[in-house]
């Protein structure tokens, strides 16, 4: 017998440890580090006991009015999703306790422990109000992580992360209530609906809310902005991790439990086109960053694209590969973002220009990047090329190339700015100022180690995650997907491996080309003709729907407040006191005091009485 | 005790009491001080005793008629939902007398002040339990006079101009109300409500009603008083905005269309319409506006909008939705206007650019004023998410899903012109000279952002009661 209130731990417990390390004063810190990381392990604990039990666990009760339900329900996949949750909340908690400094890291802790509450709660949800409760109250720890960063433009990036993923998030209440208003019932339901009619509007709401959520195009434009405004902590937490696992597991519930998307179908086209559009794009703005965590954020974007191809190929095989690329993207770009973390810790910037032969000082940091930048970079036998082949597989069983294209493009550029990013930061000359750097402590470490390592267990022995994977995801017939994982010797991995060798080639002529300088080695195509010009529009944020989303808001605003509101208010202050105030002088102007006048207007008002009375 | 006793005493302890206020001090200051808040008090316990009723019983409905002159009845009506209104609106109104001991002390007219305060919370309540619609109007009226007085309450002259146009603008709308109610009566020969329920209206008299109406809520084009009403005290604007004055038009509109008239067809579509439009005029003139209470005020005139919309709706998710949303939004709302009141005092500056970095200085403010802002948004876990979202819910249900999406649009630039409020007060380069309230002031506007807060977690607490009170109202005129 399973005990329902199981399924609570896993909300409970992280924001009750966040609470308890917020009121942990300073002089304690050792404490709250320790309450914080014992809080996460027991998380872990509760989760795998949770995703062992190999049956759903359910509770459901009615909530604040009678047709809504506070239902939970860990099936297969959520139960995976919160499993890994907790193991991401764990290792950054252990990272940030290290490295954080000491005024930052009690308010740090606190919220990325409510967020992880939150965020198993969504997960959870069995019905729309409590996914909405929960989903949506991540946007306060946003918003709080992101001021944390304490820089000058660190207010203004969480007013933009705020407002983007906010307008996502109301997006997704339009896309419930619609859905609501078709099935008559907020809680999950038992059979998917077609995508047509009111389904088709409510389907388009809910995916903004769930890729808006995972930094999907064209609301990701907050995420390079936090990169240099927030902590390196947030960018590997949130971003990094949680928001993919997020967004692409609520993509994957829309797609599959609350629809049904079948490929080819227009639904899986325009999800299909979404993710190729955010693969090439944000790829092609990485490609010419100079700061390694904005080059990291916009891969973070990039990388969202291969998951929602997969899911929008509505085959098995390319759901498990988006889903598995979900999890490798969270495991090598958490790493990525803590190494980038560790370097500008040390060194003091995080600009390209600035670094380099830091190998010999950072060996093992130096060491866990370069893993975790070869498998973003989809480089065999890592896991990032296991799931980027499922995809482009998949795609390709689609009958649209252009979809597997757009893959390779990116593994292309992929490749080329993480050359230049592992290159410019730890090979060539070491600097005179960086000489006497020092390696991170064991405590920093352990994560980027850990992460690292699952890189490489995740693609030799792939079979151990796709068959979670694949066992969480309901497949209409068993697929063995890992059997032919890592097998190099056909057509299309023939291609990738071309796109390799085509981005490496790009990287050592680009690096020629500009004096062997490495984080200039990108230049060969920023200064394309035509790329260039809208590389240019791109820097000015001629693209940005949020920098233009606000200059429309405050020119209707002025529109409004002066068409509108001011015009009304014109009526009463000037139109209406003025013409009151000339009624007044001119009954003034009649009633001076002389007995002549008014018995005139006696006699005028009798006589207009009279002519009444006479009439009528 | 006898159920009208409770509801009677709601009415005339805070009206009788507060004309006593001044003669207690006349004794001593302290005294008054303590009697006000004692009365508010008590306006707050009363009518908690009527919840017991309203649920236990099935019809959910209690009327009492006390014949009176002219051949009018003095119609109590005690439903959930008149209690729930009195309950909110009287626990915001003693919190906000309790924050005046420190807020108001060493003014002068303390006397006035608080006289006028208790029974401006008085009129509330006996607008809520009047079942009369000439009693609803004279209720209507106290409130009028006694925001007048309040919000000259510093005699400026500048100050007594805004006073007489908020009366003026109030007053309009009311006398052509009472034309409206007229109307009806020529109809039904009656002003009670509970006797002509269902009874066809004419579209002409549920237009001159609504004007009333939507001048005391200060929905567009009457809204332009509420703003300017921001010169009185921060306390006194804090009442108008969340517990008693802009909440009488919704109550208004909720208890004579959504319990006593069908409303006619073709206003189906102008109601809805109208009220959206109102809130995306405010919010767009509140990212313009520089001044804390009037971007405050017109954050007011914005969610007002939702109220109507919910209880235009006649849905019960979306009554029960624009019920709650009095609750969550008088909250917060009174808890950012106190955090103005805090900031006025400490700075003696209420225009935004000449504030900023007050973070530093008036921590438990900011953080207050932070949670209250999230609760207006309608973040969750904040009580103001539920509302909101029953709202919006509602309004899909009841077929304008184009209305809800605009509904939606309204929250992001709610969003976007209180973050920037914020930034511009409590962030940002600016370092502002400033300290924080005392412990009273600051412990008042830390409980309402609490309160905020718990209000939606514990939201099973409020939304039973909200949805209860849904029901009772839609169910009598099916």
């Amino acid at each position: 017998m399973i005990d329902e209130y199981l399924i609570f731990y896993p909300v409970l417990v992280p924001i009750l440890a966040g609470i308890v390390c917020w009121c942990i004063p300073e002089p304690l810190k050792k404490l709250r580090n320790a309450v914080a990381v014992l809080a996460c392990g027991f998380l872990i604990w509760l989760s795998a006991i949770i995703y062992y039990q190999h049956q759903p666990i359910y509770f459901s009760s009615i909530w604040f009015v009678s047709n809504i339900n506070f239902s939970l329900k860990a099936t297969a996949l959520s139960s995976f999703i919160v499993l890994w949750i907790s193991i991401f909340s764990f290792l950054i908690t252990l990272y940030v306790a290290e490295k954080m400094a000491s005024e930052k890291s009690r308010e740090f802790i606190t919220y990325l422990l409510i967020t992880t509450g939150f965020a198993c709660g969504a997960v959870l949800s069995n019905s729309f109000v409590p996914l909405l409760f929960f989903w949506e109250g991540l946007l306060v720890t946003l918003y709080l992580f992101i001021l944390l960063g304490g820089k000058p433009d660190s207010f203004r990036t969480a007013l933009k992360a705020f407002v983007l993923v906010g307008l996502c998030d109301f997006c997704f209440i339009g896309g419930v209530a619609l859905y609501w208003k078709m099935t008559g019932s907020f809680d999950f339901p038992v059979r998917p609906i077609p995508v047509s009619g009111i389904g088709l509007a409510s389907f388009i709401l809910m995916v903004i809310g769930a890729t808006g959520k995972a930094g999907a195009l064209p609301f990701h434009t907050w995420i390079p902005d936090a990169a240099v405004d927030a902590p390196v902590g947030f960018m590997a937490f949130l971003p990094g991790a949680l928001e993919k696992l997020l967004g692409i597991y609520l993509l994957t519930v829309i797609c599959f439990d609350f629809f049904s998307i079948i490929p080819g179908s227009p639904g899986s086209m325009g999800l299909m086109s979404l993710g190729a559009l955010t693969i090439v794009i944000a790829v092609s703005m990485a490609l010419i960053q100079k700061d390694i965590k904005r080059l990291l954020s916009y891969h973070a974007i990039s990388q969202v694209g291969y998951m929602i191809v997969g899911i929008g190929t509505g085959m098995p095989a390319g759901i498990a590969g988006g889903l598995f690329h979900m999890l490798n993207n969270a495991i090598y770009k958490s790493a990525l973002f803590l190494g980038a973390g560790s370097v500008e810790h040390k060194t003091k910037t995080s600009d390209l220009k600035f670094l380099g032969g830091l190998y010999n000082q950072m060996p093992v940091t130096g060491l866990c990047f370069i893993i975790c930048a070869a498998a973003i970079s989809g480089v065999w036998p890592l896991n990032g090329y296991v799931s980027k082949e499922m995809v482009i597989h998949s795609a390709l069983e689609t009958g649209y190339k252009i979809f597997a294209v757009a893959c390779w493009i990116g593994a292309i550029l992929t490749f080329a700015s993480f050359l230049k990013a592992s290159h410019s930061m730890f090979f060539g000359e070491t600097r005179e100022q960086f000489k006497d750097v020092k390696e991170n402590g064991p405590v920093i470490l352990f994560p980027m180690i850990v992460l690292a390592a699952l890189c490489i267990f995740f693609g030799v022995y792939n079979r151990v995650p796709l068959s979670m994977i694949s066992g969480s995801v309901s497949l209409t017939s068993h697929h063995e997907f890992s059997a032919h994982a890592l097998d190099i010797l056909n057509p299309i991995s023939g291609i990738t491996v071309l796109c390799l060798i085509i981005a490496f080639l790009l990287h050592t002529y680009g690096w020629y080309k500009a004096g062997k300088k490495a984080h200039l080695a990108s230049e060969v195509v920023h200064n394309l003709p035509v790329i260039k010009k809208l590389y240019e529009l791109a820097e000015r944020r001629i693209f940005d729907i949020y920098h233009q989303g606000m200059r429309l808001v405050n020119s209707l605003s002025i529109a409004l407040y002066y068409g509108f509101d001011r015009s009304s208010d014109w009526l009463y202050e000037t139109l209406i006191v003025q013409s009151g105030k000339k009624a007044i002088n001119s009954l003034r102007f009649v009633h001076r005091g002389y007995v002549s006048e008014y018995a005139g207007w006696i006699f005028v008002g009798v006589f207009l009485v009279a002519l009444f009375i006479l009439i009528f | 005790m006898d159920i009208s006793f409770y509801a009677l005493g709601t009415i005339f302890v805070p009206v009788i009491g507060s004309i006593t206020i001044p003669i207690i001090g006349l004794l001593s200051k302290k005294l008054r001080n303590l009697w006000a808040v004692l009365l508010g008090i008590a306006t707050f316990i009363l009518p908690l005793f009527l919840m017991s009723y309203v649920i236990k019983d099935p019809s959910g409905e209690f009327i009492f008629r006390y014949p009176f002159i002219f051949g009018l009845d003095f119609i109590l009506l005690i439903d959930a939902l008149s209690v729930f209104v009195s309950i909110v609106s009287s626990f915001i109104g003693a919190l906000i007398l309790l924050y005046s001991i420190d807020y108001i002390a060493g003014n002068e007219f303390q006397d006035e002040y608080y006289m006028m305060v208790v029974m401006f919370i008085g009129s509330m309540m006996g607008l809520v339990y009047s079942g009369n619609l000439v009693f609803m109007y004279l209720f209507w009226e106290i409130a009028a006079i006694c925001s007048w007085r309040l919000i000259g309450f510093y005699r400026y002259p500048e100050h007594i101009v805004k006073a007489d146009k908020s009366f003026l603008i109030t007053f309009f709308g009311a006398v052509v109300m009472l034309f409206g109610f007229i109307q009806i009566h020529g109809a039904t020969h009656t002003f009670d409500m509970t006797a002509m329920r269902t009874v066809p209206v004419s579209s002409f008299a549920v237009f001159l009603i609504l004007i009333g109406m939507f001048s005391k809520s200060a929905t567009f084009p009457l809204h332009t008083w509420l703003p300017d009403a921001g010169v009185a005290p921060s306390t006194v604007t804090s009442l108008l905005h969340a517990a008693v004055l802009v909440k009488i038009g919704v109550y208004a509109y909720a208890r004579i269309f959504c319990y006593t008239f069908n409303i006619p067809v073709e206003w189906n579509t102008a109601i809805p319409v109208l009220v959206m439009f109102s809130s995306l005029v405010s919010a767009g003139a509140a990212l313009v506006e520089y001044d804390i209470k009037r971007i405050l005020a017109l954050s007011t005139v914005s969610q007002i909008g939702y109220i109507f919309l919910g209880f235009w709706t006649r849905t019960v998710m979306g009554v029960a939705g624009a019920a709650l949303f009095i609750l969550m939004h008088g909250l917060a709302k009174a808890g950012l206007f106190l955090c103005a009141g805090i900031i006025e005092h400490g700075t003696g500056k209420r225009d935004i650019r000449q504030l900023g970095g007050l973070f530093r200085s008036m921590p438990f403010t900011a953080a207050s004023f932070l949670l209250c802002i999230f609760s207006v948004i309608g973040i969750p876990p904040f009580g103001g998410f539920f509302s909101k979202f029953m709202v919006i819910s509602g309004t899909v249900e009841a077929g304008r899903p184009g209305v809800a999406f605009a509904g939606l649009l309204i929250a992001v630039m709610t969003a976007i012109y209180l973050f920037r409020l914020f930034h511009a007060v409590f962030l940002g380069q600016g370092n502002t000279e400033g300290h924080e309230g005392s412990s009273l002031m600051v412990g008042i506007v830390v409980a309402l952002a609490v309160l905020s807060l718990m209000a939606g977690v514990f939201i099973g607490l409020s939304g039973g009661f909200a949805e209860l009170s849904a029901i009772h109202l839609l169910e009598k005129i099916k």
